[in-house]
């Protein structure tokens, strides 16, 4: 068996929802079946077979080829299997995602990791706004899982994230882990301005001091040796990501808040 | 069945089942790793009276432990998962949270069956605790004066088997001792079982009843030495001293391969070290379901 490959035909010109190609949508589906499939295009619909060609049979096992970022909600609701991406992909990937894992060659846009659950989602690119996060007037964001950033993250990186990782080799925007409510944010690079804005609970480890500094919101603790630090960079260790190669620290400075709320989350930086 | 002069009784070890799980504590040095695990497991040597029977399995190298820091692997039983979740709660509690620069974990995963270890430890914290997923388990960090203590939310209970044993019957108190140190020696070297008793040797054998209503066990009258004229004695004339050695392991198989190395230690020091006799704690079936014949076991 072979990966069932997508291949778009054309960059297109409206946005289209491609929540229905994930591996449970498509098991025990024929490839006219596939074929058949209605997706949104910006306000009308059309076959998958007008947008992609279609090869390959093995549904837990989806590729993307030629992808642009006008392809949103890709593996929305997955819940097993791996969708890999070549290309940029647009809004929303990985939204509610419950399990399996989904790699992207290029970058994405905002919302990725979106609510997510369970699963792993790798961008092996930039990342835009609210990875990780949580549609307005929803309360949870990300609940689980493990997000990987090879580049940039947009602003409000982790917003209103609950449980789970994500785990940035770049740089992240402003407001990251703006209303954090718990989860663990880990940045190699620097952080934009008001870390940890209206944080509640979490962690934020950063590998280096931000250059905008830490806000007056969070109060210095002093510096420490954190053993848990040992086993998180412990489970980093099997992952494909620079995270695994970067030598492991427990001794850190912490720093809680936001103590304009509940001042229970801490951001670590490594001395 | 005579092995190096040394008479292996045809009888068997009667033990019982149990619900068991491994710990791990680490610590900044191996030296306090060590503390707290003989504070956790000490009056931990029957169940009869302690309510659980607990031992240092082994130490374990820094590469070893979860945390990269030197540590102890250590082994609880109890009759009951609840008993035994009852025990691991106060004892890491009161043994090593308290213990400078302790951390604890979980040295047996069985999803299925799951204790709290530092589950309600965290509430310690007074609202400053913090939970960690990390790989898929939930470890707490308390704040405690010496920095934070990290422990593992819960571990896993194993069914177990506890009370494999034998008894060495020697001419003299300190032949019948010299030979269960040779035993513990080699005991400790097999994974997955402990010796719960003081330096894993216990003096004082226990029967199944008492004459007393309020008793559920009494001194094993029959191997007392100075009982020889009084009661219904399994002593001959040449024998004075009786000593014993408890096994608990996470397996039959475990308590077997214990108890095989620990008799081959006593036979190999033979009638001329004062070693008569080897024999077990048999009850009649009244005790429990496992049964390690002595003899089966030599061959």
């Amino acid at each position: 068996m072979s990966a069932l490959t997508f291949t778009l035909k054309n960059i297109p010109a409206q946005r289209i929802d491609c929540s229905p190609l994930t591996p449970e949508e498509l098991a025990d589906k024929s490839v006219a079946e596939m074929a058949a499939i209605e997706l949104f295009i910006g306000n009308s619909t059309g076959r998958v077979d007008s947008l992609f060609v279609i090869s390959g049979d093995d549904a837990s096992d989806i590729k993307l080829v030629n992808s642009c970022d006008k392809l949103d909600f890709i593996g929305r609701n997955m819940t097993a299997g791996k969708i890999t991406v070549e290309g940029n992909v647009g809004a929303y990937l990985g939204i509610f995602l419950e399990g399996g894992e989904i790699e992207v060659t290029g970058n994405s846009d905002v919302y990725t990791a979106c609510e997510m659950k369970s699963g792993k989602i790798k961008i092996n690119g930039n990342a835009g706004d609210f990875v990780g996060g949580v549609r307005p007037g929803r309360r949870n964001g990300m609940t689980g899982g493990t997000v990987i950033v090879t580049g940039n993250t947009g602003a409000r990186t982790g917003d209103h994230m609950r449980r789970g990782m994500i785990l940035i080799e770049g740089n992240a925007g402003d407001y990251c882990g703006a209303r954090m409510i718990s989860g663990t944010i880990a940045v190699l690079g620097d952080v934009g301005a008001h870390l940890g804005y209206a944080m509640k609970r979490g962690t934020l480890l950063l590998a280096q001091a931000p250059s905008q500094g830490i806000s007056a919101n969070f109060n210095d603790c002093g510096s420490h040796t954190l053993a848990f630090l040992a086993l998180l960079f412990a489970s980093f260790s099997k992952l494909d990501s620079q995270f695994a190669q970067v030598e492991s620290f427990s001794r850190v400075q912490r720093y809680a808040g936001d103590v304009g709320g509940i001042g229970m989350g801490e951001i670590l930086v490594k001395i | 069945m005579i092995i190096n002069g040394v008479t292996i009784d045809d009888t068997f070890a009667e033990a019982f089942p149990m619900k068991g799980t491994r710990l791990i504590i680490t610590a900044l040095n191996a030296k306090w790793a060590m503390i707290s695990a003989q504070a956790f497991t000490g009056f931990a040597t029957s169940v009869i009276a302690c309510g659980c029977e607990a031992g240092i399995e082994r130490e374990l190298d820094p590469s070893d432990t979860p945390d990269g820091r030197p540590g102890v692997s250590i082994l609880i039983f109890a009759m009951g998962g609840k008993s035994l979740a009852k025990q691991v709660e106060t004892r890491a509690g009161q043994c090593v949270l308290t213990s400078p620069t302790s951390a604890l974990f979980s040295g047996l995963d069985n999803p299925e069956k799951e204790i709290a270890l530092g589950q309600n430890l965290r509430y310690f914290g007074d609202g400053f605790q913090i939970s960690k997923m990390i790989d898929g388990k939930r470890y707490w960090r308390i704040p405690v004066m010496d920095g934070e203590f990290l422990t593992q939310e819960k571990t896993g209970v194993h069914d177990s088997v506890g009370g494999g044993n034998f008894l060495v019957l020697a001419e003299s108190q300190a032949q019948a001792l010299e030979a269960c140190e040779a035993a513990i020696v080699e005991m400790k070297k097999i994974p997955n079982v402990i010796m719960p008793f003081p330096g894993g040797v216990v003096r004082s054998g226990s029967k199944v009843g008492s004459k007393f209503k309020a008793l559920n066990a009494s001194t094993n009258d029959a191997f007392c030495p100075t009982l020889k004229g009084q009661t219904k004695s399994d002593l001959s004339p040449d024998v004075e001293s009786v000593m014993e050695i408890v096994i608990d392991g996470l397996s039959k198989e475990d308590i077997h391969k214990a108890m095989k190395v620990g008799m081959k230690a006593v036979c190999n020091l033979g009638p001329e070290n004062g070693i008569r006799r080897i024999s077990a704690g048999n009850y009649g079936g009244k005790l429990g379901p496992f049964h390690f014949h002595l003899q089966e076991i030599m061959v």
